[in-house]
């Protein structure tokens, strides 16, 4: 009789714990929580957490979906509902909705935005922030070839090995624009990550001669590597802008936006370098420094 | 749509010749798990046998077995980078690899081979200790043969896994059939990545089934299933 009730308990115990599961998966509710993603590298998830807390400081309940991978992976998950915001730039998203980005942000902040309004999403207001595409040689690689500008490396191209993220071949902002406007053909490419302590790492170690890494990053300074200018305009606008889906914006409204906006324009392209160099170089927790950023500006923690 | 994927990816004729390509990733891949279970066996053989030997590691063989299983392989890999890197050696060296790949292997080779020796029934060591075997002999003629089957099944159990993990190479920048699933993904072509988990999963099985033919080869005569 005894073991007849256990092992009804137990099965009753089960059954709720698998209900309790199904019901925690998220279903269409009032007020649902707002989710805010992250690419894979620190700037993206400190700009994210700054969304994030400025939200949750406003009152809003916020989940967060962080350092999911490159675009391959967040633009589905954006399109699909399983993110709600992640912080993009215009420039390569524009590209990547198949528009022609140029060096005019407001131009290709409206292009960007109309061909993602298809896809049920919609871009905020731009941030004066940007973060384009650097391909950084080391101080002894630039004065060895004399190199100065991206074209300066077309006669020494074959002999260089040149690092970046896996998916940067198919990128018309990497090595794609490499080859197609600059007509340069490197001996190797070497697939390292986003710009992350890999390609940090390679870059110092001599493993690549040339690498990607992100302008906004404080390393480039703090070891005297040389940022290869552009002359041939290949990187276009790429201020950072909140993409966030339509669906989201139509149920909170203006007070989402107007606080989304106004974050976004008080991010500062000193305050970005300052607080990659917090993430890469001092290791501080994204959370943290986007906390710090956030109370130095006008959003403190209310508690 | 992904048959497409694998059939251009496989049609590419970067796929088959130039760095990154499938022969060079996968000549990469089998020399890593190869060297990484032979310095394995090497480092792990011998205490095995003598623990196994002198009756002394039944406990130690499962909790090392255990523990082996515990450690994360991806967790020792980014760990080793990390150091070597401190230490100046290239981030794109395949120390790393190897080593958690080593960390990998040992575990399996070690236990079964304690177990191995340790199943040699005591009376068959008793009566080889009576015909005057040195204890030398002992292990090479008597109990190393014995075991042998459950000594290769260990190598065999380790060779796969490395064969499998060694996938894991890819996301620390180093090469191998992981490379084609780690880049394949990066751009979403799933026929890349693909082609990689089959060749990967097609290696695993060959050794598999080529180390199971070792393994009955290695049983010596006596011990073979005899038809009645």
């Amino acid at each position: 009789m005894r073991r007849v009730f256990r092992n009804w308990a137990v099965g009753a115990v089960l059954a709720l714990a698998v209900l309790a599961t199904a019901c925690g998966s998220g279903d269409s509710t009032e007020g649902e929580p707002i989710t805010v993603g992250s690419f894979n590298f620190n700037e993206s998830t400190i700009v994210a957490e700054i969304y994030a807390q400025a939200l949750e400081r406003a009152g809003y309940t916020v989940e967060r979906s962080l350092n999911l991978g490159n675009r391959e992976v967040v633009k589905p998950a954006l399109e699909t509902g399983e993110i709600d915001l992640v912080p993009e730039y215009v420039g390569t998203i524009n590209s990547f909705l198949g528009g022609s980005p140029t060096s005019d942000s407001e131009a290709t902040w409206n292009e960007a935005k109309t061909l993602f309004e298809d896809l049920g999403v919609t871009l905020l207001a731009f941030s004066p922030a940007q973060d384009k595409n650097a391909y950084v040689v080391t101080a002894e690689t630039a004065s060895a070839n004399g190199l100065t500008t991206i074209s300066d490396l077309a006669p020494v191209a074959a002999n260089l090995r040149f690092g970046g993220p896996p998916e940067c071949p198919e990128r018309e902002f990497c090595l794609l624009g490499l080859q197609t406007v600059y007509g340069l053909e490197f001996a190797e490419f070497v697939p390292l990550d986003a710009a992350g302590p890999i390609t940090v790492a390679a870059l110092e170690g001599g493993d690549v001669d040339l690498a990607l890494l992100f302008s906004s990053q404080g390393v480039i300074a703090e070891k005297g590597w040389v940022v290869l200018e552009d002359d041939m305009g290949l990187q276009a606008a790429e201020n950072l802008v909140p993409a966030i889906r339509q669906a989201v914006v139509d149920e909170y409204g203006e007070e989402l936006t107007n606080l989304l906006d106004e974050v976004s324009q008080l991010i500062a392209q000193d305050a970005l370098i300052e607080m990659n160099k917090r993430a890469d170089i001092d290791g501080d927790d994204p959370a943290v420094i986007a906390g710090d950023w956030l109370d130095d500006n006008g959003y403190p923690a209310t508690e | 749509m992904v048959w497409d994927q694998v059939v251009d990816y496989l049609q590419d004729p970067a796929t088959w010749s130039g760095p990154g390509s499938i022969p060079v990733l996968l000549w990469e891949h089998i020399w890593v798990s190869v060297v990484a279970t032979i310095v394995a066996i090497a480092l792990v053989l011998p205490l095995a046998l003598w623990l196994g030997h002198t009756r002394k590691g039944a406990d130690i063989a499962g909790v090392v077995v255990n523990i082996g299983r515990a450690i994360p392989s991806f967790g020792i890999l980014v760990l080793t980078v990390m150091l070597l890197v401190q230490w100046g050696v290239s981030v794109l060296s395949v120390w790393p690899v190897l080593v958690a790949l080593i960390a990998l292997a040992a575990p399996p080779v070690f236990t079964n081979t304690i177990a191995g020796v340790q199943g040699v029934s005591a009376a068959t060591v008793e009566a080889a200790r009576g015909m005057g075997l040195k204890e030398s002999q002992l292990v090479g003629r008597v109990e190393v043969p014995l075991a042998s089957p459950v000594i290769v099944e260990g190598i065999r159990i380790a060779f796969v896994q490395v064969i499998a993990t060694a996938t894991l190479g890819a996301l620390v920048a180093w090469g191998g059939l992981g490379r084609l699933i780690v880049d394949g993904f990066s751009v979403q072509n799933q026929g890349k990545v693909l082609v990689g988990a089959f060749l990967v999963a097609l290696l695993a099985v060959i050794a598999e089934v080529g180390l199971s033919i070792a393994q009955r080869a290695s049983t010596p005569r006596g011990l073979r299933p005899r038809p009645d």
